[in-house]
């Protein structure tokens, strides 16, 4: 007996912070986000929480700023063009090695887009959107029920780490209801009480700062945030491999997307072809290693994304053999169907190289 | 004979950066003064902000937090909603420029004024953006002279400065807003009073309380720190007046 439940992905991000301990939600209304604002908005004040409806995203992001500053847990949410807004705070929170955890529903951009869906965040969310040389922990969930357990990994890691977390959500998968089961936070609590800002009771004053006018002291923080990000980079890379044991050709793809590949990986099990899915779960850090060990025995390695090929520069990255790369993309609206990938791939396998859209 | 103290809210062996005959340090030192007779040191958490007035955090011995340029009362807004959610009763206060607040940050601050956010901001007004070298703020008066308006400020070309404090009063979730001045004796006494006023409103949870402080700024200004206060005194004060704007 589970008590599974059929929610959509925004309202199962929106239970499992709370279940994760969160104490402040601050946003503003953007589709196709609206919908955790919204279940948040009744449940707070419930529970003697604080939850503000900002007067813009630049106000929400600062909100949590000063209020993961005090050591409590705070959940943002936004989509694409309104996260743009949000980078400043984001470099700001990343420097001041504070835990905020944003989440960002993408639509369809450059500029205001549209409210299609689309993976087109990819980069702002992987290579820091915001000003300086930081990077924030990145997730993609590729199901409903994953963005309730990695809702859950966010608060765990942006507080284990002191680091801003995002967790990349799928427009689709924000919108689409599920069977999820919305679990006990199974992560142990972290101390924050060396470093968080809630007087000075028994200690010296605090101050949590970027500005640093001494370049000695202030090359030192970086080169000490870069060594951060190494042993997250050891530490925390998460990626899915589906029949990838014997696989010639190697489909890489985020998010909801690759439940498309694995279908398309499916069809071609059943033609006789050696094709596995290599799913990247952490963005950032991204699974370089292990895509590079599984590129030795692969011929082909076919990317699939919905944009104009944004992690594809990871996977070019990460590939060490003389595998062929290729490209399978689209940047907004319907997901490409597995019909369309198979077009595509049938046409790739032929010898046709980026066959693209 | 009277012995006069640093504020024990201000660190020890500190230095003072600013340049001489800035107002800062006798702001900053009411506001530690006030600190130590309200007895919050130890529960206080200021918000320093972008410009002149983030030196803040290098004097006053309390917890404190950088805000991104303008986004103070943002930050404030999040800590004391963080404070309440967990139940505990922190002070918190944001110490801004007059570029800070009412240009970059009208928004913000506003808003916090408009929901009645229990915090206290105080914001400095040098009618000048101080630490880039003194170009023309939201405040800079008509017929000024600063880098960026070489002519002197001219209404038709730059449009007019923002009466900062009677902005403020005029929200609803605002219940303290005044303008004070520290050019003499008399006016760093009210002054004083009006910043604990401010802090005591936030102890009594009734909303957003305001302190804008005319201060003068000798450097950019290129006067003397005598004629500055005189400035103050004899122009300033008579387009910005001094006094308590809303007292709910």
């Amino acid at each position: 007996m589970t008590n599974k439940v059929l929610l959509k992905g925004n309202i199962a991000i929106a239970k499992a912070a709370l279940e994760s301990g969160c104490s402040c939600y601050f946003g503003y209304p953007i589709t196709p986000q609206s919908e955790i604002g919204e279940f948040l908005s009744s449940e707070m004040p419930k529970r003697g929480l604080g939850y503000v409806c900002a007067e813009s995203e630049i106000a929400a992001i600062n909100m949590a700023l000063g209020g993961t500053a005090t050591g409590t847990k705070v959940l943002v949410s936004s989509s694409s063009c309104a996260v743009a807004l949000m980078q400043e705070a984001l470099s700001y929170a990343a420097s001041d090695e504070l835990p905020i955890v944003l989440v960002n529903v993408m639509r369809a951009g450059p500029g205001q887009g549209y409210i299609y869906p689309s993976q087109g965040d990819y980069n702002q969310a992987v290579t820091g959107g915001g000003n300086g040389d930081y990077h924030t922990i990145v997730l993609s969930p590729a199901s409903v029920q994953e963005c309730a357990d990695f809702t859950q990994k966010a608060f765990y890691l942006a507080q284990k780490y002191r680091n801003p977390v995002i967790l990349l959500v799928d427009g689709l998968l924000g919108q689409m209801a599920e069977g999820v089961e919305i679990n006990t936070n199974p992560y142990q609590e972290i101390d924050n009480s060396s470093w968080r800002l809630d007087g000075n009771k028994d200690r010296t004053s605090r101050k949590i700062h970027s500005l640093e006018p001494n370049e000695t002291a202030l090359n030192k923080h970086i080169v000490e945030m870069h060594k951060k990000y190494r042993y997250i980079e050891e530490n925390e890379v998460q990626c899915e491999e589906y029949m990838l044991d014997d696989a010639d050709i190697i489909l890489t793809a985020f998010g909801s997307l690759s439940r498309h590949a694995k279908a398309v990986c499916n069809y071609y099990r059943e033609q006789g072809v050696k094709m596995g899915v290599f799913r990247p779960i952490t963005l950032y850090p991204f699974p370089k290693k292990r895509l590079s060990e599984l590129s030795l025995q692969a011929k082909q390695i076919i990317d699939i994304e919905m944009n104009m090929g944004q992690m594809l520069k990871d996977v070019q990255l990460s590939v060490l053999s003389n595998a062929q790369i290729s490209f399978v993309g689209k940047p907004v609206g319907s997901w490409l169907k597995k019909e369309e990938i198979i077009n595509i791939i049938d046409n790739i396998i032929k010898g046709g190289v980026n066959a693209g859209i | 004979m009277q012995v006069f103290n640093v504020p024990k809210s201000i660190k020890k062996d500190c230095t003072f950066t600013f340049c001489a005959g800035c107002d800062h340090g006798v702001a900053i030192k009411l506001v530690a003064q006030v600190i130590d007779e309200l007895n919050i040191q130890d529960r206080t958490l200021a918000i320093a902000s972008s410009g002149c007035s983030v030196l803040l955090y290098n004097v006053l011995d309390v917890d404190c937090i950088e805000s991104p340029h303008g986004r103070g009362c943002a930050v404030a807004t999040g800590a004391k909603r963080a404070f309440s959610a967990n139940g505990k009763d922190n002070i918190v206060f944001t110490y801004q420029g007059d570029g800070d607040f009412a240009s970059i940050g009208l928004a913000e601050s506003m808003h916090s004024a408009l929901r009645g956010e229990k915090i206290t901001a105080i914001c400095i007004n040098n009618t000048n953006y101080g630490m880039t070298g003194g170009q023309m703020g939201p405040t800079s008066v008509l017929n000024q002279v600063t880098t960026t308006s070489p002519m002197g400020r001219n209404e038709q070309y730059h449009g007019f400065p923002i009466k900062t404090a009677e902005q403020i009063a005029l929200c609803d979730g605002t219940c303290f807003s005044a303008r004070v001045a520290l050019y003499d004796y008399k006016n760093i006494i009210n002054a004083k009073s009006a910043i604990k006023k401010a802090f005591e409103y936030q102890i009594k949870g009734l909303g957003f309380s305001f302190v804008e402080i005319l201060s003068s700024c000798p450097t950019n200004w290129k006067l003397s720190p005598q004629d500055s206060h005189t400035r103050i005194k004899e122009e300033l004060s008579k387009i910005y007046p001094v006094k308590v704007f809303k007292e709910k």
